[in-house]
């Protein structure tokens, strides 16, 4: 009786938990998976099973967290089985191509570092405490990397890549 | 957080946006939950036990990262600001900017702790984008020997200042056998390939990547 009642508050639990499956998925497709939704699947499937580890106040970072590491396992087993044939491998795992042109090479002028921390704010809409808990890092270094990379976001946009024209930063404003 | 027009550009082009907002699937709620959960940590009839357990291995896991954390302190991978301004200043004399180009200082807080090598891997990014960027300038001005310059310059970095971390690896990694010479880590997630692309296509006449890293990467 008891195991029966346990069991459903689980169930209910998990529930809130399962709600975030498409915005795993989502995360999953943006960085490039091969099988979004059984990924996102599989991370649910984790999280069932280690109920007690996932956080009671906000599961969104665990579940991310999660997920990241099961694309990097992923992204192992791809590179382990690639044939030496063109692939997409060299690709940064962000999916850029559906966006418009200038936003996607700004982005992929940025370091992935960089990418990801403006991605886990401005697309899964996590504040920077939970971006920095879905990276495990802290929250202070985390607040430092996405200035840089929202400054560095706003500079690649600044004006399109016209070689011909383009002024070049000047890096020798001080010296050493 | 305050906003700008480069960032709430970016959120309005989420291609996945609906996705995200995509329905429950009940059959897989119903699979998932189907199958077993891990068995708990503790049950109830030895919990006491199990808390002592519990607390003397808490004591000496306590005890035990304490004196890890000393010991990185002292002499792993943890350094003081001293040390990487140290580094970034040995990693001047090692490596070379263009002409026109000057290192900056490097700005670190008294009270910070950097990884080890943090200063030499500083110093190769610098260097990386002041080559990028007087590589795009010779390409303005159509000077071909200092375009080979560059490249060949930038080519060197990358095979001999670049380590790619292995998949999976934490973003403080250290190579368990640091080299001698600085060097900058690359995560595993094809960043290393996008940037020897951005040099084999600038090479080829198709500088517009190049140029991109050069202005979105610069120091400030």
């Amino acid at each position: 009786m008891r195991d029966e009642s346990n069991r459903g508050l689980d169930e209910a639990r998990f529930r809130v938990v399962f709600s975030h499956l498409g915005a795993v998925k989502a995360y999953a497709l943006r960085r490039g998976s091969r099988d979004a939704e059984a990924l996102a699947a599989e991370t649910m499937t984790i999280a069932w099973r280690r109920l007690a580890d996932v956080p009671r106040d906000d599961a969104r970072p665990w579940l991310y967290a999660t997920a990241r590491n099961l694309l990097l396992e992923e992204s192992r087993k791809r590179r382990a089985t690639a044939v030496l044939a063109e692939t997409d491998d060299h690709v940064p795992a962000v999916a850029l191509r559906e966006i418009d042109p200038d936003l996607s090479r700004a982005l992929r002028a940025l370091s992935a570092f960089d990418r990801e921390a403006l991605l886990l704010i401005a697309w899964e809409d996590l504040t920077p405490t939970q971006a920095a808990r879905a990276l495990g890092i802290t929250a202070a270094a985390f607040r430092v990397r996405l200035l840089r990379a929202r400054r560095r976001l706003r500079a690649a946009l600044a004006d399109p890549p016209d070689i011909a024209h383009q002024a070049v930063p000047q890096l020798d404003v001080e010296g050493s | 957080m305050k906003t700008d027009s480069a960032f709430l550009r970016l959120r309005a082009a989420n291609p996945f946006a609906d996705e995200a907002h995509s329905t429950a699937d009940d059959e897989l709620f119903a699979r998932i939950t189907a199958a077993a959960r891990e068995p708990r940590a503790t049950r109830r009839s030895y919990r006491r036990p199990v808390v002592a357990i519990a607390l003397a291995l808490l004591a000496v896991a306590v005890l035990a990262s304490t004196a890890f954390a000393v010991s990185r302190w002292i002499g792993g991978d943890v350094v003081k600001p001293d040390v990487t301004q140290a580094e970034y200043r040995d990693a001047q004399r090692e490596l070379s900017v263009p002409p026109g180009f000057a290192w900056p200082p490097l700005h670190t807080e008294p009270n910070s702790v950097t990884t080890r090598g943090g200063g030499g891997g500083h110093a190769v990014l610098i260097a990386q984008n002041a080559w990028e960027c007087y590589w795009v300038q010779s390409i303005q001005r159509k000077d071909t020997g200092a375009q080979r310059r560059a490249h060949a310059r930038l080519d060197s970095l990358l095979r001999n200042n670049t380590l790619v971390a292995p998949a999976g690896a934490p973003e403080d990694w250290v190579p368990a056998n640091p080299p001698d010479r600085p060097y900058a880590v690359f995560a595993q997630d094809g960043g290393y390939e996008w940037v020897q692309e951005a040099y084999a296509l600038a090479a080829a006449g198709h500088p517009q990547r190049l140029a991109e890293r050069c202005r979105a990467n610069a120091p400030g």
